[in-house]
């Protein structure tokens, strides 16, 4: 979910927020620098700075804070709980975090500058917004299109980049589960099929894009360095076109579900096309981490898995 | 590997001839059948009402894409209202094949596509009346 959907679910229910930024962290943090965690008026919690307990309790402690009393801030937690450290339990670290209150209406300066970034990245080009903190006074913004190249104290830059591409084909009920799962993960989910019955809105509600027509045409445009391609029709009608150009083309992954004895099958009929050993070798299936699972929502959950294993670059993404 | 239609559809399937896009077909049309996912496009290049090139794109099936090798090297070089009299029992015959009643909607695909093209072919004026036109 990026930052307009969270202000989105947000005003459903709340016209004044803190929204607290990671800013910094030493000692180790298992969220990104630029992680958010928005405390509302009413007392809703949404998104988080660290990976939950004691930091996003004292954060959310300050965010009520500095609602109350309309004002930013920089503050500091410190994992330092006495009897945790004492039990070997406290990790040790420390954040600095930006806390500011912000209105939810879209005229509130800070919610400006983050709609023109993330609308910038969904149109696939990559923003910084520039965050100044002068003391005493509310943080100021810009985005630009260019890295921030001074320096400071008193200045913090989030890249907001384009959001990685799945493209899916085969709008099965497999790809339903992980058209919904991917979304969910931050990738930006296109969705093909040939066929109108099953790839319908109402299979694929949270699609960033629904194709339906020849699926080889369609996938053309997306067989591009950074997109990860799953074929989940189980259809070689449409599985033999795509893989022809797929495997020669720069997309970062393609993955296929079928078997072991299907995938050798198509495997062997691309190679007596002409594709060489190293291009069928970019070929991962059967596809998604061996977790087990048989049914729909299990299988998406292991395809799932694999692709963030190849986006961090673990041994494991590559299934022997 | 083995198929259970002839040696024939297999070879088509297999090394499919003029499966490519035409770069400025005269006319075009894609089939489809809303059941099993195929689709075929044929396109047809026309030159003094007859077919000088015509290729095919496929997501379909091996007897549709047979179907569809077979059906475009045949018709090429032919006038088109002969092309248009080409009936389903010779697009099924063409094959040489047993086609299960299942798969016969598979087979004459391509020959749906063709007849709307040349519809669309019959329909456009010729480059020369173009021409000429004010």
């Amino acid at each position: 979910m990026d930052i307009l959907e969270q202000l989105e679910q947000l005003r459903a229910h709340e016209s004044r927020v803190a929204m607290a930024t990671l800013i910094a962290a030493r000692g180790g943090s298992p969220r990104p620098l630029g992680a958010k965690l928005f405390v509302g008026e009413g007392g809703r919690l949404l998104g988080s700075v660290s990976i939950g307990g004691c930091v996003d309790a004292r954060v959310v402690e300050h965010g009520q804070r500095l609602l109350r009393e309309n004002k930013a801030e920089r503050v500091t937690v410190t994992v330092d709980d006495a009897e945790a450290v004492e039990l070997g339990l406290a990790c040790g670290a420390e954040f600095d975090l930006l806390i500011e209150p912000i209105g939810l209406a879209h005229t509130d300066p800070a919610i400006t500058v983050y709609e023109t970034a993330v609308k910038m990245s969904r149109s696939g080009q990559t923003a910084y917004v520039i965050t100044r903190l002068p003391a005493g006074g509310l943080p100021v913004r810009t985005v630009s299109t260019r890295p921030f190249e001074g320096s400071g104290a008193n200045v913090f830059v989030e890249r907001i980049a384009a959001a990685d591409t799945l493209v899916l084909v085969g709008a099965s009920d497999v790809g339903a589960a992980l058209a919904r799962q991917a979304r969910t993960l931050g990738l930006r989910v296109v969705v093909v099929d040939g066929r109108e019955r099953y790839a319908t809105r109402e299979r694929f509600a949270t699609a960033d894009e629904l194709l339906v027509g020849m699926p080889s045409d369609l996938v053309r445009p997306y067989l591009v360095a950074g997109a990860f391609l799953v074929l989940a029709a189980h259809e070689y009608k449409y599985e033999l076109p795509i893989l022809r150009e797929a495997l020669r083309s720069p997309v970062r992954f393609v993955g296929m579900l079928a078997g072991r004895k299907r995938a050798d099958g198509v495997r062997q009929l691309l190679r007596d096309e002409g594709l060489t050993e190293e291009e069928l070798g970019r070929l991962h299936s059967p596809i998604g981490l061996d977790i087990g699972g048989r049914e729909p929502e299990e299988i998406a959950l292991s395809i799932a898995a694999q692709l963030i294993a190849v986006r961090e670059g673990k041994p494991i993404a590559h299934r022997g | 590997m083995t198929l259970p239609y002839g040696a024939l559809v297999l070879e088509h399937f297999r090394r499919p001839r003029n499966q490519r896009a035409l770069e400025h077909p005269s006319a075009s049309h894609e089939g489809f059948n809303p059941l099993c996912g195929d689709r075929v496009r044929i396109e047809l290049d026309v030159d003094q009402g007859a077919i000088r090139a015509a290729a095919f794109t496929a997501n379909a099936c091996a007897i549709c894409t047979a179907s569809a090798s077979l059906l475009t090297e045949r018709v090429t070089g032919m006038p088109l209202d002969t092309a248009a009299r080409i009936s389903d029992g010779e697009a099924l015959a063409a094959l040489e094949s047993e086609v299960p009643a299942a798969r016969v909607a598979c087979a004459l695909l391509p020959l749906t596509a063709l007849r709307e093209a040349l519809r669309e072919a019959l329909r456009a004026p010729a480059p020369a009346a173009r021409a000429s036109a004010p």
